[in-house]
């Protein structure tokens, strides 16, 4: 790894605006980002069809239906999770600085001299009002889908890492992109990912 | 009273806890042995003698633990060292076959014996991963054909899915035919004192038969995705030659020779009296032998959690069976089918293969094998009758879904990783209707070859 090598991870509350904002800074920053495209990347790498893959994407496996022996696990959740893992770790092996949303890439990471891990929750309303906008839902549907997403993330994330998810002490940062917006949110995280790299990204 | 209930408990506690995988499963049945050996024997029971029968260290030090006379008796009591002796050598073998390069040798060859014909590929496959878990582990032989099914897949362009779950099924039932070739047989067999030939000729005919129909089923199901479609060019840039996976070939032909051996020692113990802790002592002596240079790192490979998980594992069965708990299970069955001994068969073989297909069937074996013996005693079935059944419906019931069997899981794995999901509406559709129409075909053979 070189000095310069920073690793991003952003995980984030569904609504809060967090992928947005990930994929923001990575424009300034001129980072590689890299979300659910891991799919798309390893689906080309391996000739197979990247929708089949996505459809296991960031879902929690189920507890009483999948089973592991040996390293090796039943459930198709935690092999696409495992396919994208070994992936960042490539990149990361290789000297790659990258953004990654989500896919417990904080806890992975973990000990990394390179990481900077970011979380980015929101106000309830603020949220919702948001999610409402762009699925065109009602605000019980918009509800609904935010306590869905948020508890597969929360199964999803807590499976793989020892750290909880959502919890400050898991990340180097929390921040609420409901208080300022998502512009000045953006720019808070920006000016404090310089900081970091300026300073050798030394924690 | 209060000794039934607790032993009770404690075993459901390690169940849970080994499905819900919240912890490793040795640690799981080493703290509940531990449980067993303390709370049941030390504080319920007062009985030192309870704590020594299950734990069972003077049966090593018998000669008829290494070489069974006649006089050799059925027990079933306690840890089973025979099993995990047996299970530690050949671990020791396969490890060091492996390293070698024989498995995939073994495919290579094969594959390119039937010229790279995807749909000879599909049935040769089948049929190896039956043969090979006659005498290995299904979890090695899959994880050795997966791997090799997925790369010629890729280079035949044909979706490998059905051909691992066509092998899986075959692993699985070939495992059935032999005392070693699936965990609830050696623990069968070693705790019933039946021969390598006794499974061959019993549990071995039934699975050669289920065998030849599981083949027309898949290829029923399958063989249109393997059809060669017209324009397409079948010959790919290049294929892995078979000899590039060999790595040393004088270990190479070491190794095939001390699995000849092995395999000629299983199937005469009968008549050399050899018993499969001395078979499997016997071959792991060997390979370290041959691999000398790698003695540290083949015995760093064994699977020592597998070991203590069936350590801990026999102590709470051991548990079980001391307290009477497994004497009420029979009784229940008991009363459910009175004297009429095809009615215990068919429930035998149905509940083995249902609780075999989603929870581990080697727990499930190990506390059915008492009750066997039991229900033998008390309403004067043959116990090899019940014996076989138990073996296919623990042995097959867990190919009908996902988590039934260990080979399941590692060829779920190992095509996943590569690409290619499997969920379970994918594996049931195809593996689900082929585990009922062999257990049926177990229970037609039982009922014409014992009644």
């Amino acid at each position: 790894m070189s000095d310069s090598q920073v690793i991003i991870t952003i995980g984030r509350e569904y609504g809060s605006g967090g992928h947005a904002i990930a994929e923001e800074l990575s424009k300034r920053l001129g980072l590689k980002f890299y979300d659910h495209n891991i799919l798309d990347e390893v689906a080309l790498e391996k000739g197979v069809d990247p929708e089949t893959l996505r459809r296991y994407d960031e879902k929690p496996h189920k507890l009483f239906l999948s089973r592991s022996v040996k390293g090796h696990h039943s459930s198709a959740e935690v092999n696409v999770a495992y396919m994208q893992f070994d992936y960042l770790k490539k990149k990361a092996a290789q000297g790659e600085s990258f953004i990654v949303v989500g896919r417990c890439a904080e806890g992975i990471f973990e000990g990394h001299p390179g990481l900077i891990s970011i979380f980015i929750l929101g106000n309830k309303e603020e949220k919702c009002k948001r999610v409402m906008e762009l699925y065109h839902l009602s605000e019980q549907e918009a509800l609904e889908k935010m306590r869905r997403h948020d508890e597969y993330r929360k199964r999803y994330h807590n499976n793989f890492c020892e750290d909880k998810w959502g919890d400050s002490r898991t990340y180097d940062l929390c921040i609420n992109s409901s208080l300022k917006g998502l512009e000045v949110t953006t720019d808070v995280l920006e000016a404090y990912i310089r900081t970091r790299m300026d300073s050798g990204n030394k924690q | 009273m209060i000794a039934k209930f607790l032993a009770l408990a404690i075993f459901l506690v390690m169940f849970f806890f080994i499905v819900t995988e919240k912890f490793e499963r040795h640690y799981v049945t080493l703290a509940c042995g531990a449980c067993m050996l303390v709370f049941v024997f030390g504080v319920c029971m007062r009985s030192p003698q309870a704590i020594f029968d299950t734990l069972n260290f003077h049966s090593i030090f018998t000669a008829e633990f290494w070489h069974a006379g006649a006089e050799a008796t059925e027990s079933s009591g306690g840890i089973n060292w025979s099993t995990i002796i047996f299970i530690a050598g050949m671990m020791i073998m396969v490890e060091g076959m492996g390293k070698a390069g024989f498995f995939r040798w073994l495919c290579l060859k094969l594959a390119k014996l039937v010229d790279y014909k995807p749909v000879r590929i599909f049935v040769v496959f089948m049929l190896m991963a039956a043969f090979l878990s006659m005498f290995i582990d299904s979890i090695t032989v899959i994880l050795f054909l997966a791997a090799v099914t997925v790369e010629l897949c890729q280079l035949l362009k044909c979706n490998p899915i059905p051909m691992i779950l066509s092998e899986v099924f075959c692993a699985n039932l070939g495992g059935s035919a032999t005392m070693c070739g699936d965990p609830p047989n050696i623990i069968i067999g070693t705790s019933l004192h039946y021969a390598f030939s006794d499974f061959l000729t019993n549990t071995g005919l039934i699975a050669g038969i289920s065998l030849i129909a599981v083949v027309i089923y898949f290829y029923i199901c399958f063989h249109k995705q393997f059809a060669v479609k017209t324009g397409e060019s079948t010959q790919p840039v290049h294929y892995p030659d078979p000899k590039e996976a060999i790595t040393d070939p004088k270990l190479f032909g070491l190794s095939i020779g001390i699995f000849a051996i092995a395999v000629v020692l299983l199937i005469t113990h009968a008549n050399t009296g050899l018993t499969v802790a001395f078979i499997g002592m016997f071959v792991a002596v060997l390979t370290l032998i041959v691999h000398h240079a790698e003695i540290t790192d083949l015995l760093k490979k064994v699977d020592y959690k597998t070991l203590l998980f069936f350590i801990g594992l026999f102590i709470v069965v051991g548990g079980l069976e001391q307290t009477g708990v497994l004497v009420l299970i029979a009784d229940g069955i008991s009363a459910i089918c009175g004297s009429n001994a095809k009615l215990m068969v068919a429930v035998i073989l149905w509940i083995s293969a249902f609780a075999s297909a989603f929870v581990d069937n080697i727990p499930f074996a190990a506390t059915m094998i008492p009750v066997v013996q039991t229900l033998s005693q008390l309403q004067g079935v043959p116990l090899p009758t019940l014996a076989w059944t138990l073996s296919m419906g623990t042995d097959i019931g867990g190919s009908a879904t996902p988590i039934g069997a260990s080979a399941n899981v590692v060829g779920i794995s190992v095509a996943s990783r590569e690409g290619y999901p499997i969920g379970w509406g994918k594996y049931c559709k195809y593996c689900a209707p082929a585990t009922i129409m062999v257990v049926a075909i177990s229970m037609v053979c039982i009922y014409i070859r014992y009644f």
